[in-house]
């Protein structure tokens, strides 16, 4: 993530210390790019595809999500299908970080163009430890310009 | 009008007893009728029989006088011909008169008056026809003339006339009274066979009407049965629902509880990273003696703050493990099974050859005697029924010997199959028998690690294969848990809708 452009990772989580706990373990991985979080899928959507649903807002940027699918207001899988249906955002890498691990709602998320789905790790140390691999992956990943 | 069974057979047997009666009542009137009549037709018979007899005696009697006559007249031997005929036969007819007429004592003195009359009668003739013979004509004639012979021949003839007449009289009445009998024989057989019919037609109604009650009573249970059936389908439908239910509102408490965990836990080890620092800081750092807000800090940071932490690691690592086990068992229960042919032998062996290493370990054995071929069923229950079974026998082991344990299995009938493992390890008591089957419920000396889910979960596992689990125990000696199993689970799943 070492382009001119610096890569913002956005963030869905409606848990405030798992938000906390993500940023942290990222952090720690070396990872020093902007994160911006959203504890619910409205103002996520706002921020990603703009006031107007266009996406043209983000032309230019590059961007990364990780998206919680357990939202308030709506299902991460609702998030998911409007970024990759917007021809602006569709190529952003999506990274599904969740708790369920139900087969066909990891095949749903996948079939509707999820780059990576990550089951949090039941107790925290694995959490932890997977949170800062992702990270390490992170560092090295080539993330597009949206169009 | 309904016909109960009580009822229908009491009717039934009124019915057939007169009917009985009648039939009884007919043949014994027949019988006594036909008696009768024969008793009748013996006494017509025997009548005619001594009206034959008087009359060939009258009319000997009278040939001969006629004979005898003629030939005293003409003195012509050829007018002798029909006395010389008749009067071998007299006796033999007298005979036979005086044979039918014994059994009568009225007239006994009459028929001795009878002969002497026919033996005087035939003497005279005797002697009248040897007088002409001898050429004395008048002799004989005169000899007539006395009366004698005549007088015995009015009194033959008059007895035999009144013998004739009761006879007449005699047959007469047999006539009549067998012509009664026949009639009464008639009536008898019209009201009895009416009786008959009657009978008939009453335990047919009775059996008709009682089959129809049946028919509809049988109508009314297939009825009930089949409203039965319905409901049972729909209470199990119900039920499959709510254990549906029961394990998703688990699944969905579970990873909720689990969320803030995670925050609890991440944040606790947050916190550690930061009390270390803090705690290395303070202990480089010189407190003096006069200062008592340092004095605390510095316990604070490096005694205080480290054991409550570590307090709240292990309370949330438990709570961790506990949600853990309940999130294992409610994803158990809504993994879809898969029923396929499982060779339990095999099954067994594998099983007990991954822990080979524990059991040998302490000399113990496992031996398998299997005598059931495959079962239809899910393959990894069977797998981690059997593998937890094992994992406990080998955990509660009675260290004071070596382990044994036996894995058997056998048909039981209802197209089941029972799977026993024995152990000899230290047992379970009496009271903790059903215990041990509950979430998080532990049984004897805690002196293992352990959640308390391994048999609660295994009962779980049978259930969804439409078995069961029990056990015996004594402390102590060891335990035998016994898995009753369909050996077709598809039937059961079906059943189901899982």
């Amino acid at each position: 993530m070492n382009n001119a452009r610096p890569v913002t990772i956005v963030m869905v989580e409606d848990d405030e210390g798992h938000a906390r706990l993500i940023e942290k373990n990222i952090r720690r991985a070396g990872v020093a790019n902007e994160i911006v979080a959203f504890t619910n899928g409205t103002d996520a959507l706002n921020y990603l595809l703009g006031g107007d649903g266009s996406g043209l807002v983000n032309k230019g940027r590059q961007l990364l999500v990780l998206l919680d699918l357990n939202l308030p207001d709506m299902t991460g899988i609702d998030i998911l299908e409007k970024v990759k249906g917007n021809e602006h955002t569709r190529r952003s890498p999506v990274v599904v970080l969740t708790t369920t691990d139900d087969q066909r709602e990891i095949q749903r998320c996948y079939d509707l163009g999820a780059n990576v789905y990550i089951t949090k790790p039941v107790d925290y140390d694995g959490f932890a430890n997977a949170i800062k691999q992702l990270g390490l992956f992170f560092s090295v990943m080539q993330i597009p310009e949206t169009e | 009008m309904p016909i109960t069974s009580k009822t229908f057979v009491r009717s039934t047997a009124l019915l057939l007893l007169v009917g009985l009666l009648a039939l009884l009542a007919i043949v014994g009137t027949n019988v006594w009728l036909v008696e009768r009549s024969q008793g009748y037709f013996n006494e017509i018979s025997e009548g005619r029989r001594a009206r034959v007899a008087a009359i060939s005696l009258r009319s000997l009697l009278q040939d001969m006088e006629t004979s005898q006559r003629g030939y005293i007249i003409t003195q012509d031997e050829n007018y002798l011909g029909p006395y010389n005929d008749s009067e071998p036969q007299v006796e033999e007819q007298l005979e036979a008169l005086e044979a039918i007429l014994a059994p009568f004592p009225t007239v006994t003195d009459s028929v001795v008056q009878l002969r002497e009359d026919v033996l005087f009668k035939l003497n005279e003739m005797a002697r009248t026809v040897e007088m002409v013979r001898e050429g004395n004509g008048t002799g004989a004639v005169e000899r007539i003339r006395t009366d004698a012979g005549k007088e015995a021949m009015d009194r033959i003839r008059s007895f035999l006339s009144a013998l004739l007449s009761g006879i007449d009289q005699r047959l007469a009445e047999g006539d009549q009274n067998q012509r009664d009998t026949l009639t009464m024989m008639r009536w008898v057989s019209i009201i009895g066979g009416i009786v008959i019919l009657l009978v008939v037609a009453g335990a047919m109604w009775a059996v008709l009407s009682y089959t129809q009650e049946l028919a509809r009573a049988r109508r009314e249970v297939e009825d009930a049965n089949a409203n039965l059936e319905a409901r049972v389908k729909e209470r199990t439908a119900d039920l499959g629902k709510a254990n549906e239910e029961i394990q998703r509102f688990a699944y969905i408490v579970t990873h909720d509880l689990r969320a803030p965990l995670v925050n609890i836990m991440g944040f606790t080890a947050e916190l550690e990273t930061s009390v270390d620092d803090v705690k290395t800081f303070m202990e480089r750092q010189e407190v003096g003696e006069d200062d008592p807000v340092a004095a605390q800090a510095r316990t604070a940071a490096t005694t205080d703050l480290p054991e409550a932490i570590s307090f709240i690691r292990a309370a949330t690592r438990k709570m961790d493990g506990l949600i853990n086990a309940i999130l294992k068992i409610s994803r158990e229960g809504r993994r879809r099974l898969n029923p396929e042919p499982v060779d339990l032998a095999e099954l067994a062996e594998a099983t007990a050859a991954s822990v080979h290493h524990q059991v040998s370990e302490s000399q113990g054995e496992i031996v398998t005697d299997i005598r059931v071929g495959k079962l239809v069923t899910d393959k990894m229950s069977i797998e981690q029924i059997l593998g937890n079974m094992l994992d406990n026998a080998i955990k509660y082991q009675e260290p004071s010997r070596s382990l044994r344990i036996a894995i058997r299995a056998r048909h039981v009938p209802g197209n089941r199959v029972v799977i026993e493992i024995e152990d000899n390890g230290r047992g379970i008591a009496d009271a903790d028998h059903e215990r041990v089957f509950e979430l998080f419920r532990r049984s004897g000396t805690q002196s293992k690690p352990g959640e308390g889910i391994g048999l609660a979960h295994v009962r779980t596992m049978v259930r969804s294969l439409g078995g069961d689990v029990t056990l015996t125990s004594k402390l102590g000696q060891g335990t035998t848990f016994i898995i009753n199993l369909p050996r077709d689970a598809r039937s059961y799943l079906g059943s189901f809708g899982a």
